[in-house]
């Protein structure tokens, strides 16, 4: 789920801005010493290939739709790396054009969806043994790594929202965590499938991506920039706020401190007030808007 | 098929489509910080910042049905956080309001910013401000397949409903789409390393040229000083 800006509180956005804008550049420089001729057409035709499933919907329960992420997948295909980057590429194409995550929130959207599913999909394919085996055991690897990062993902946004303040953790972890245990199994199946089938067509693929291996000073920049950022949101998370951190956050974030001194809002008898102040509003906005229309020159026939 | 369906609008003519792209990104990117850093919940402050952005957007000659019909996909979140609202200690409706309004702004002028740029232009601009060279040759690769991925699933979808009838049961519809997704890699793969060498071979470099690409003019020198000015004047106001 892609986190819009307005969402998340200065400290969090930024901080996550930071850490993803040093994660892209150490891939992208691990990367320009790795990879081959092949690499680049393949990153640019899965980012393509990415970008096109996600705006495929599939329906979930009650009304709702989901897609594929396909950060598990393009680990599996890409490495860990070359799919961190193309899922990162995604991700700003999807900002610019189909607004889906804000352009402020994008650090915390990159952390989100492509760092940490894409580790945690990679780690779960080699942990069991995707790699070497064909049939069902790359079927329950590929599930297990599709689901697994779909949760993880799911589990860091309603961290983030609530250490933010705008969605509670009692509220947001489990409509989240739990929306996407369904979603979860759709992307699993999906990843399974999509490898299943490139395994009888193209094994080579499979075996490059996955199979080659994260040399050290890439395991300890994981540690770094993914499994530590981690760690600190979960604990910091899942604590439930206690008195001196609250106090803390009380301190750092006006948004927090002044919580108690708000006039209730709608009373009856702020009611006319309030009609009359939304119609000024919207009087305003409305002959703005107008005003920038008088500058906007002839409009070409296109 | 359509073929800009992304940068739909980036071709028109309007005083905001005339500047560089640079001070555009720039210029739009610091408006969203200063907007999200807004200290406290200042209602006018952020009346002002609607204010500008009805005034860009009427300068914009971009539909007004287009920009608001894009700006709803914020409304999951802003659902999920009005259903939340009663859980929180105090439920504080203005806080609310004030959240959803941000968030509201951002997403238009997101939107403003990507309708108003024609894609290679904006990439031109990302790479001159320092955006790694792999993450702009793919962002430029997405751009290019993009469209050649799509015609490949509507011919692949076309060729499922002309030889089926009626749905599958859930299970095996999934394995059929995850088939085929799996062909629809491989085709594009190798459709897209032909298409890689044929770059290469009429001297691809990694850049994909912009004709008459935009200068830097007193123009946007004028958009940044004016927004420079906005900000500075909306943090004092705030701060005080």
């Amino acid at each position: 789920m892609h986190i819009p800006d307005g969402f998340l509180s200065g400290r969090i956005w930024l901080s996550l801005d930071a850490l993803s804008s040093v994660t892209v550049l150490y891939a992208a420089r691990r990367l320009r010493v790795q990879a081959s001729g092949h690499t680049v057409p393949l990153m640019g035709v899965l980012s393509a290939f990415v970008f096109a499933a996600q705006l495929l919907n599939f329906p979930v329960l009650g009304g709702t739709s989901g897609h594929l992420v396909g950060s598990a997948l393009l680990a599996v295909l890409l490495g860990p790396l070359a799919a961190f980057l193309t899922m990162v590429t995604v991700l700003i194409a999807q900002a610019l054009f189909l607004q889906d995550g804000g352009l402020a929130a994008l650090g915390a959207n990159i952390f989100n969806i492509a760092a940490v599913p894409v580790l945690s999909g990679y780690g779960i394919f080699r942990l069991a043994g995707g790699t070497q085996s064909h049939g069902r055991r790359l079927a329950i690897a590929s599930f297990l790594s599709g689901w697994v990062s779909i949760e993880l993902c799911a589990l860091c946004c309603a961290l983030e929202l609530s250490l933010s303040g705008a969605i509670p953790l009692r509220v947001g972890l489990p409509a989240m965590t739990g929306y996407h245990a369904i979603l979860g199994v759709a992307e699993g199946i999906l990843t399974s499938s999509v490898l299943v089938f490139l395994s009888h067509t193209r094994p080579d693929l499979i075996r490059r991506g996955a199979g080659s291996r994260l040399p050290v000073a890439d395991w300890v920049a994981v540690v770094a920039l993914v499994a530590v950022p981690c760690a600190i949101l979960v604990l910091a998370g899942s604590s439930n706020l206690p008195d001196p951190l609250q106090r803390l956050l009380a301190s750092a974030d006006p948004v927090y401190g002044r919580q108690g001194e708000s006039e209730p809002f709608l009373s009856p008898l702020r009611y006319r007030e309030f009609l009359r102040a939304l119609t000024l509003i919207a009087g305003a906005i409305g002959s703005a808007y107008f005003l920038g229309r008088l500058m906007r020159g002839k409009r070409s026939k296109l | 098929m359509r073929h800009n369906f992304i940068d739909r609008y980036a071709n028109l003519d309007s005083p905001l489509h005339v500047l560089e792209a640079r001070t555009k990104i720039l210029g739009y990117l610091s408006l969203i910080a200063a907007l999200l850093l807004m200290p406290g919940r200042n209602d006018v402050v952020l009346l002002v910042y609607a204010f500008v952005a009805a005034i860009l957007v009427g300068a914009s000659q971009v539909p007004l049905g287009y920009i608001a019909g894009r700006s709803l996909v914020i409304l999951p979140f802003v659902l999920l956080a009005g259903i939340a609202a009663p859980w929180t200690n105090s439920f504080d409706g203005a806080r609310f309001m004030a959240l959803a309004t941000r968030s509201f702004l951002s997403v238009t002028i997101l939107l403003l910013m990507t309708s108003t740029t024609p894609f290679p232009e904006l990439l031109r601009g990302l790479q001159k401000l320092g955006c790694p060279r792999i993450l702009i040759l793919n962002l430029g690769f997405l751009y290019r397949y993009l469209f050649v991925l799509t015609e490949e699933v509507l011919r692949m979808r076309q060729a499922r409903d002309c030889r089926r009838a009626g749905r599958a049961p859930p299970r095996v519809e999934l394995k059929l789409l995850g088939s085929m997704l799996g062909s629809l890699v491989l085709r594009s793969f190798e459709r897209a390393e032909r298409m890689y060498q044929a770059m290469l071979s009429r001297g691809y470099a990694g850049e994909f040229p912009v004709l008459a690409p935009r200068r830097f003019t007193w123009r946007d020198l004028t958009f940044l000083a004016g927004i420079a000015l906005l900000i500075v004047s909306s943090f004092r106001y705030a701060g005080r």
